[in-house]
């Protein structure tokens, strides 16, 4: 009889359990081999006047991966995902220390040009802003005023595909991007943005004014993206963030709580403060 | 809505716990049952095998409802995890104590002075191991898992013991072939219910830890 065994049916040799507590610095989890970053903050503060949203963080984020920034409403991760493409120079009043690199370089270093930053580094908003405009001209606005070499049907073509939008707007390019739906209009936002060939994405709550539908295909819209781009996104969603993200950065009162592999943020979190919101426990 | 999500929680939990308390109660029975012969034990033990299949089946209706209506993540996710795979360690627990009262209706184990003690020996040391299990169950507690651990090498120590005597004294007395191959299955189920107290352990370890410390020594 296979059950009778003249030894022991297995063995267990159980490794010494390691300590309940994780210790307390911000875990950098992260793969055996992770890709260069593309961006990069060292010591960070961002004040609006004298309230500082974004309070010394340091982190990076890395090249063709979906990093996601959550946190309460005001733990300024919108303020530091629009430092990332210095968006925020155009807030008075708002001021920045430390330093943060793009491709190794320091975008707030005194002579650095924001302009051809932010071509290389595109932003997609909360709402979709398409402008009043066909939606061909939405796509081909931006290439055609930065000179634009080439054939600019091709170029729309491609971002509109990449988009995932190609096969529904293709008979109406010229239509008015106003006629399209909610989802539509952001996905047209995001060929917009593409359409310039940049690096990064940065997303601010990009789904947040779309149903179910039209979220499911902006987030299988970003998991494609990531091959070719960076990818940071702020959302408030958190399923969206363990859906969708590689690595997931918590933020709290302007403080960079914790930072990982999504994977291990959503399921052993470091920190208390992070295992708390996660689970709703506050936020 | 958290709170309320919390409570279910606890609730669950509790339900988890007090199964686990059934089957503690009916491991300690089968072994009574099996020391003092006693078929009135053993038959209320399978009436209660009945209770713990149902209330397995309840407590994994309710873990599934919860991951499908709360999507949880960190310790409530792990936490739900745990219960649902201590369910099932709990219900193969229960059949084992069942199996260990059945055979103690037929098994005069006196007739086997060697292997009574073998047995004797091994029913507290599974009792105890369960009962750690449990504990490190309710209070989250790696202290408690590890001396799980440490007991189950004397409880597979004493189930080679009781293998290498059956084999030894087993052709010699060809009258009593019935009550070795008794007293061997009786070892088996305790020895079974050891590998699944150590289960309930590694399971608290990933509750408590996030790791994953089950089939280590292969990995």
């Amino acid at each position: 009889m296979n059950e009778v065994s003249d030894q022991p049916r297995r063995e267990r040799n159980v490794p010494p359990i390691p300590a309940m507590q994780v210790p307390a610095s911000r875990r950098q989890t992260s793969e055996p081999h992770p890709p260069e970053p593309v961006l990069r903050t060292e010591n960070l503060t961002i004040q609006y006047g004298r309230f500082a949203a974004v309070k010394n963080v340091t982190m990076e984020v890395s090249a063709r991966r979906v990093t996601a920034i959550i946190g309460p409403s005001g733990c300024g991760k919108s303020t530091l995902l629009r430092a990332m493409n210095r968006m925020n120079d155009f807030v008075t009043g708002a001021s920045v220390e430390g330093r943060l690199f793009y491709c190794g370089e320091d975008i707030y270093r005194a002579g650095f040009d924001p302009v051809e930053l932010r071509l290389r580094i595109g932003m997609v908003f909360q709402k979709p802003n398409p402008f009043p405009k066909s939606i061909f001209k939405n796509v081909a606005w931006g290439p055609a005023i930065n000179g634009f070499r080439g054939s600019i049907e091709e170029l729309v073509e491609q971002a509109l595909r990449q988009a995932a939008l190609w096969d529904e707007v293709k008979d109406k390019l010229h239509d008015s991007a106003y006629a399209l739906s909610g989802g539509q209009q952001q996905r047209l936002c995001i060929a917009r943005a593409i359409a310039m060939q940049p690096d990064v994405l940065l997303m601010d709550e990009p789904c947040s004014a779309l149903d179910p539908i039209a979220t499911a295909r902006i987030e299988d819209l970003i998991d494609q993206l990531k091959s070719q781009y960076t990818v940071v996104l702020v959302t408030h969603n958190m399923q969206q963030a363990a859906r969708v993200s590689d690595r997931t950065a918590f933020m709290y009162m302007g403080e960079l709580i914790e930072v990982g592999d999504t994977a291990v943020i959503f399921t052993m979190p470091g920190e208390q403060r992070t295992q708390d919101y996660i689970t709703g426990r506050f936020g | 809505m958290t709170a309320h999500f919390v409570d279910l929680l606890d609730d669950l939990r509790r339900r988890s716990l007090r199964m686990a308390s059934l089957v503690e109660d009916m491991l300690h029975e089968s072994c009574e049952a099996l020391l003092e012969a006693n078929a009135g034990l053993a038959r209320r033990i399978l009436e209660r095998d009945r209770d713990v299949d149902t209330e397995e089946v309840a407590v994994e209706a309710e873990v599934i409802r919860l991951l499908a209506l709360y999507q949880p993540v960190g310790f409530d996710l792990r936490l739900l995890c745990t219960v649902l795979k201590v369910n099932n360690d709990l219900e193969r627990i229960a059949d084992c104590a069942v199996n260990v009262a059945e055979r103690a209706r037929h098994l005069d184990a006196r007739a086997l002075t060697s292997l009574y003690k073998d047995l004797e020996q091994m029913g507290p040391i599974v009792k105890n191991m369960l009962r750690n299990a449990v504990k490190a169950f309710g209070e989250a507690s790696v202290d408690d898992a590890q001396r799980v651990f440490h007991d189950e090498d004397a409880v597979d120590a004493l189930y080679g013991q009781i293998i290498r005597r059956v084999v030894a004294d087993a052709p010699a007395s060809p009258a009593l072939v019935a009550a070795f191959l008794d007293a061997l299955s009786v070892a088996k189920n305790l020895e079974r219910i050891a590998d699944h107290a150590t289960n309930i352990a590694e399971d608290v370890v990933y509750l408590c830890t996030g790791k994953i410390v089950r089939h280590h020594s292969n990995a």
